[in-house]
């Protein structure tokens, strides 16, 4: 709980201004009047206080990158009215003319989506303003998806890893995960209570297959320029990972794209995707639950010219039987 | 053109004769470069090819200048490595390692990521095919600083850097391979 949080309260513009008008409403005409100038000044102050918050939050997102840490810190002290009119703001960002800016609001996005679900989560009280706040991040959600469609290479690239963060956030998390140091506090289905009002896991559970759906088939358009294609092999060795559940689909999706990598790629361009196909085979083989997959791996790491001496390395040994308890 | 100079770092192995020649130039057409090496050590060559000299990276440009003068001047004279760190000396004072730099950058040349991500900030990595000798390196130098140039003025970096690669490729008739990680 935010130890200013008493204080704020008393000395926020809606109080103050009920506060006044409940005295006015009591005393003289004269120092009614007083009262009354108080509260325009009051409101006046308020206006200006609503468009620097927009001046605020588009200069936030124009100029910070590393916006993760500070958006948790600072919605966690505010209030619900506060966090919508930011996810408001950021909405309008991420349809700006420029491409920088509406890339920059897709790295931000992507730190807001897991910030506002932990949020709404842990939060017990049940608000018209969260529920209208988690519906616009869901409906952005969906715009950044179909990002995935845009005609710009790097806006392209950037809605790839919205779409990989979007995967693990909404799959839940177990103990053969390997979750990176940095994302240990991060929000994953898991942590989503199965009674919450208007969070639904089913759905989010649902809707996170369907994103894992959406970057595979984004993978094979043959017409897949030689960086998303880099950017999506890396984002599937991330989610085997860290979702071994999808191991599976992510193997499957290599071995296809090894046959029929896309006629458009230059020469070099091969190279570079062969060598990025290579380096995340070897980060998937290394995972303790490839054990059903080494089969496939080893396969395609031999074609990728990799000597079986180096692929035997790479391999875990296979886990030991758990002891069944009698 | 990006709102912000593009920010580039040159890797080798070293930090010697590769990223310092690149550095050199970039520094002197006004980009924001670092330069780094990437090896455990830092290796210079020796009398035989067996012998090589190795310092950590923690050893200045001006302590190797000194111990090879002290060692055979007239050897690293005539093969130009104490030339070399007299000109990496002026640049900074001593080799640094790509692996412990927090710093963030637009562009990379030659290295390979093990960073974990974190902010999902994407950046290029470009491999250049280029041979560790003084005039390969010069000529590398001055491809990577044109390359540079028309990165810095291109007006989306990530939608053109594609097509610019395929073009340098073309004219230099050297493979560029090109990577993106993420910070």
């Amino acid at each position: 709980k935010c130890p200013y949080k008493d204080n704020v309260m008393r000395f926020s513009l809606p109080f103050q201004v009920v506060e006044l008008l409940n005295q006015a409403a009591l005393t003289s005409t004269d120092e009614k009047l007083i009262m009354l100038k108080q509260v325009c000044i009051l409101i006046v102050l308020k206006l200006l206080l609503d468009t620097l918050l927009v001046v605020f939050s588009i200069f936030v997102i124009r100029n910070m990158l590393v916006f993760s840490n500070f958006a948790v810190l600072f919605f966690s002290k505010s209030d619900n009215e506060l966090l919508l009119r930011l996810v408001a703001n950021l909405n309008m960002l991420l349809k700006d003319e420029s491409v920088n800016v509406v890339k920059k609001a897709i790295l931000t996005f992507t730190q807001l989506y897991k910030a506002t679900l932990q949020w709404l989560v842990r939060s017990k009280a049940v608000s018209d303003m969260q529920d209208a706040c988690w519906e616009l991040v869901t409906q952005m959600k969906r715009d950044v998806l179909a990002l995935l469609d845009s005609e710009n290479d790097g806006v392209r690239t950037h809605a790839i890893k919205f779409t990989e963060s979007l995967i693990i956030t909404l799959s839940p998390r177990t103990s053969d995960s390997d979750v990176p140091k940095r994302q240990e506090g991060d929000i994953s289905l898991d942590k989503v209570p199965r009674d919450h009002c208007y969070i639904r896991y089913d759905v989010l559970c649902e809707e996170g297959k369907t994103a894992l759906e959406k970057l595979l088939k984004f993978m094979v358009h043959p017409a897949i320029s030689s960086i998303n294609l880099t950017t999506a092999l890396g984002s599937l060795a991330t989610i085997a990972r860290q979702r071994p559940m999808f191991m599976s689909e992510v193997v499957q999706a290599y071995e296809t794209l090894h046959a029929n990598l896309p006629p458009t790629l230059a020469k070099s361009q091969v190279s570079s995707v062969r060598k990025n196909l290579k380096l995340h085979l070897v980060a998937v083989l290394k995972h303790p639950c490839s054990l059903e997959f080494q089969g496939q791996i080893s396969t395609l790491l031999l074609d990728l010219g990799m000597p079986q001496s180096e692929i035997t390395r790479s391999t875990p040994a296979p886990r030991e039987q758990r002891k069944r308890p009698r | 053109m990006p709102s912000h100079p593009l920010r580039v770092a040159v890797v080798c192995s070293s930090n010697q004769n590769r990223s310092m020649e690149a550095h050199n130039i970039l520094s002197k057409r006004g980009f924001d470069v670092r330069s780094f090496g990437t090896g455990s050590h830092v290796k210079l060559p020796g009398p035989a090819p067996d012998k090589p000299n190795v310092y950590d990276f923690k050893t200045t440009y001006e302590q190797m200048y000194n111990d090879l003068v002290r060692k055979d001047k007239e050897l690293y004279t005539q093969n130009g490595i104490l030339h070399m760190l007299d000109r990496n000396k002026r640049i900074k004072s001593k080799p640094e390692r790509f692996q412990s730099c927090k710093e963030k950058f637009d562009l990379v040349i030659t290295y390979l990521n093990s960073r974990e991500q974190e902010t999902l900030q994407p950046v290029h990595v470009i491999n250049v095919d280029i041979q560790d000798n003084h005039e390969e390196a010069t000529l590398g130098a001055f491809l990577i600083c044109e390359l540079c140039q028309c990165i810095q003025h291109t007006d989306d970096m990530e939608n053109e850097i594609d097509e610019l690669l395929q073009e340098f490729e073309d004219k230099s008739n050297r493979p560029f391979l090109h990577t993106v990680c993420f910070y």
